[in-house]
């Protein structure tokens, strides 16, 4: 109808752009996301665009240019579009060109022509050619003209910056179908696989970028995603575990050559440094020792040495804590504690670090699945989560008309009643007030929602009673048994008694605080050890439809619960 | 729990209280099953009727 392409018409990938890399990817025909690399072989494709005597570099290449060309390099420049000068910072992009304000927005002043002069390039310019050489990468490999795509985004992106990108990407011959967050794309990248099987969990999503980390809790109800949390920081990042090898090597190499300078204070010799200690991050997540080699570091003299991963672990430990501490947080933010977490996706180029899974998942009780290449074999790569994630939301949508997208996103559309607590039944019991709260809706469960559950009646059979229920969860803490201390009370020594008290850990589980009882029903002459299922509907006005039926019987129970609301409303 | 003795109800059914208010949140619009839940409020079906389209 009004838009620009026929739906038909359309090709559409899935782009991930990132401040410090960007990836595309597509579906194939039988639903497979594929990422694909660029004429360089990158499928992780640096965000970066070069100038040299007006031809123009991108990706790895531009990369390179950091050290010989850096005024002529954009680098880092994802989250200044958008965004007022005063707004930014400007610090990831201090060994490149520099932002400047320009009007209302901001520019690089580069030498993009042949000709000895410099231009002022916006950041929306420099976007659109950028995407446009992902467009034109994507093109080529497909054999078909791409002219569409769904983007991911971060979830702090504001509209002003997605408008921002919107018209960048148009710019560059690519129709934005939609905007999703990185955290969302990288969780519908794993329940996408064949194999995955959709369950009621709450998930965290740690991505651990270049420039910053950010973390979401996702509440994953039936395949539909609610973000309840999200963190974001721009101190505990990638380029903080490159600095601390920048450190180490620096200092290594002014031992062995004293009369040398630092190589942090030199220019080109810190852009070296920082490309190649990238690089030994990146070998030492593969293997258990890298070597780093740089031809003239400082003052003309190349230097060589090998660093193995145990020093690497031991000189990152601050930084690694603080990932998990940044994880903690979030977890906390939303109101829960780390017993409530089925899983942990970790995203972004640091997730591959062994050490940083591991810290991270230290965190964690046993029963939480940590999905990092490290500790999971069937873990997909961390940095290709989200660009897959998007792909598959584009083969989702791309038959769909721009204005079907646009209402189907909408807030009346997606802002959805979630239920406050668990709803389940009390099963397990021989007595008729207590019983132990199984729970068949999760809280934070989206409405309207339906659930079945197959649960055990007492083992007698005979008349059973139902009762549904609302269910607090309640984390449940035993304190060790204060055995030591007893015996120690003859004891006057203060030390040694401290110690044994503090070495025993808590125990803490999860356990259920049975709520409000919503309703109560009869099923008669159930069979000896039979079973009983229960599904339970709860619509978005919070009204109850409940069907008992034991398995293999016939008939059975249903009854209808209103919600609250219709009488509050009816009254005013 | 077993069934108390004397316990009656209409149809076997007895509600007792309802459900606490919800929390109004976002949902992501990603995803195949979002996609179900976006046509079923579009077009104000219930789970049954889109389970026979």
């Amino acid at each position: 109808m009004g838009t620009e392409h026929d739906p038909s018409q359309r090709v559409a990938i899935g782009i991930s752009f990132g401040n410090s890399y960007s990836s595309i990817g597509y579906t194939t025909s039988d639903g497979k996301a594929e990422v694909i690399a660029n004429e360089d072989g990158d499928r992780q494709i640096p965000s970066i665009l070069s100038y040299v005597e007006g031809e123009e570099l991108h990706g790895g290449q531009a990369k390179v240019q950091l050290v010989r060309n850096a005024k002529n390099t954009v680098a880092y420049f994802r989250d200044f579009l958008g965004q007022e000068f005063k707004s930014i910072d400007p610090t990831p992009a201090h060994q490149s060109a520099h932002p400047l304000q320009h009007e209302s927005t901001i520019a690089f002043k580069i030498r993009d022509t042949e000709e000895e002069k410099e231009s002022e390039v916006t950041v929306s310019d420099i976007t659109s050619r950028h995407l446009r050489r992902l467009r034109t990468s994507a093109s080529n490999y497909l054999g078909k003209e791409v002219n569409a795509a769904v983007i991911t985004v971060p979830t702090n992106f504001t509209d002003a910056q997605k408008d921002a990108l919107n018209k960048a990407a148009k710019e560059a011959g690519i129709e934005v179908l939609q905007f999703i967050n990185e955290p969302v794309a990288a969780v519908l990248a794993y329940d996408a696989r064949p194999d995955a099987q959709l369950a009621d969990k709450i998930l965290v999503v740690a991505d651990l970028g270049g420039t910053r980390s950010d973390v979401a809790i996702i509440a994953s109800r039936g395949g539909i995603y609610t973000i309840l949390a999200s963190v974001h920081d721009y101190d505990v990042t990638g380029a903080k575990l490159d600095q601390v090898l920048v450190d180490y090597f620096a200092k290594e190499f002014m031992k062995k050559h004293k009369s040398a300078g630092d190589p942090r204070e030199d220019v080109r010799g810190m852009a070296k440094l920082k490309l190649e200690c990238e690089a030994v991050k990146k070998a030492l997540s593969i293997g258990t020792s890298a070597n780093f080699s740089v031809e003239s570091l400082v003052g003309g003299i190349d230097y060589t040495a090998t660093i193995n991963r145990t020093r690497y672990d031991l000189l990152g430990n601050k930084l690694f804590a603080a990932f998990s501490r940044l994880v903690l947080h979030a977890v906390e933010k939303a109101q829960l504690d780390p017993l409530d977490v089925s899983e942990i996706i970790l995203a972004g180029g640091n997730a591959h670090t062994p050490k940083v899974a591991s810290t991270i998942g230290a965190a964690f009780p046993e029963t939480t699945t940590l999905l990092a290449p490290s500790t999971s074999p069937t873990a997909i790569n961390p940095s290709e989560l989200s660009v897959r994630g998007a792909a598959i939301q584009a083969s989702l949508i791309q038959e769909f008309d721009l204005e079907d997208i646009e209402q189907s996103t909408h807030p009346m559309v997606t802002v959805t009643p979630h239920l406050a607590h668990a709803v389940g039944v009390l099963c397990i019991s021989g007595e008729e007030s207590t019983g132990i709260f199984h729970a068949i809706i999760d809280a934070e469960t989206p409405l309207p929602v339906r659930r079945t559950a197959i649960i055990s009646t007492p083992r007698e059979g005979g008349d059973v009673l139902i009762k549904l229920a609302e269910g607090l969860r309640h984390i449940k803490v035993t304190k060790p048994a204060p055995k030591p201390k007893a015996e120690k009370a003859e004891d006057d020594d203060e030390d040694s008694d401290e110690d044994y008290s503090e070495e025993e850990e808590e125990l803490r589980e999860k356990t259920w605080k049975v709520g409000k009882v919503l309703s109560e029903a009869a099923i008669r002459g159930v069979k000896k050890g039979g079973k009983v299922e229960v599904q339970i509907s709860v619509g978005a006005d919070l009204g109850v439809n409940a069907i008992y039926r034991e398995v293999g019987g016939k008939g059975g129970v249903r009854g209808i619960i209103q919600g609250p609301k219709a009488s509050q409303n009816g009254s005013a | 729990p077993v069934l108390p003795q004397g316990w009656a109800a209409e149809k076997d059914f007895k509600p007792i209280g309802h459900l606490g208010q919800a929390n109004d949140r976002n949902i992501e619009p990603v995803g195949h099953h979002f996609l179900a839940h976006a046509r079923r409020k579009r077009h104000k079906r219930t789970f049954s009727e889109d389970d026979r389209i």
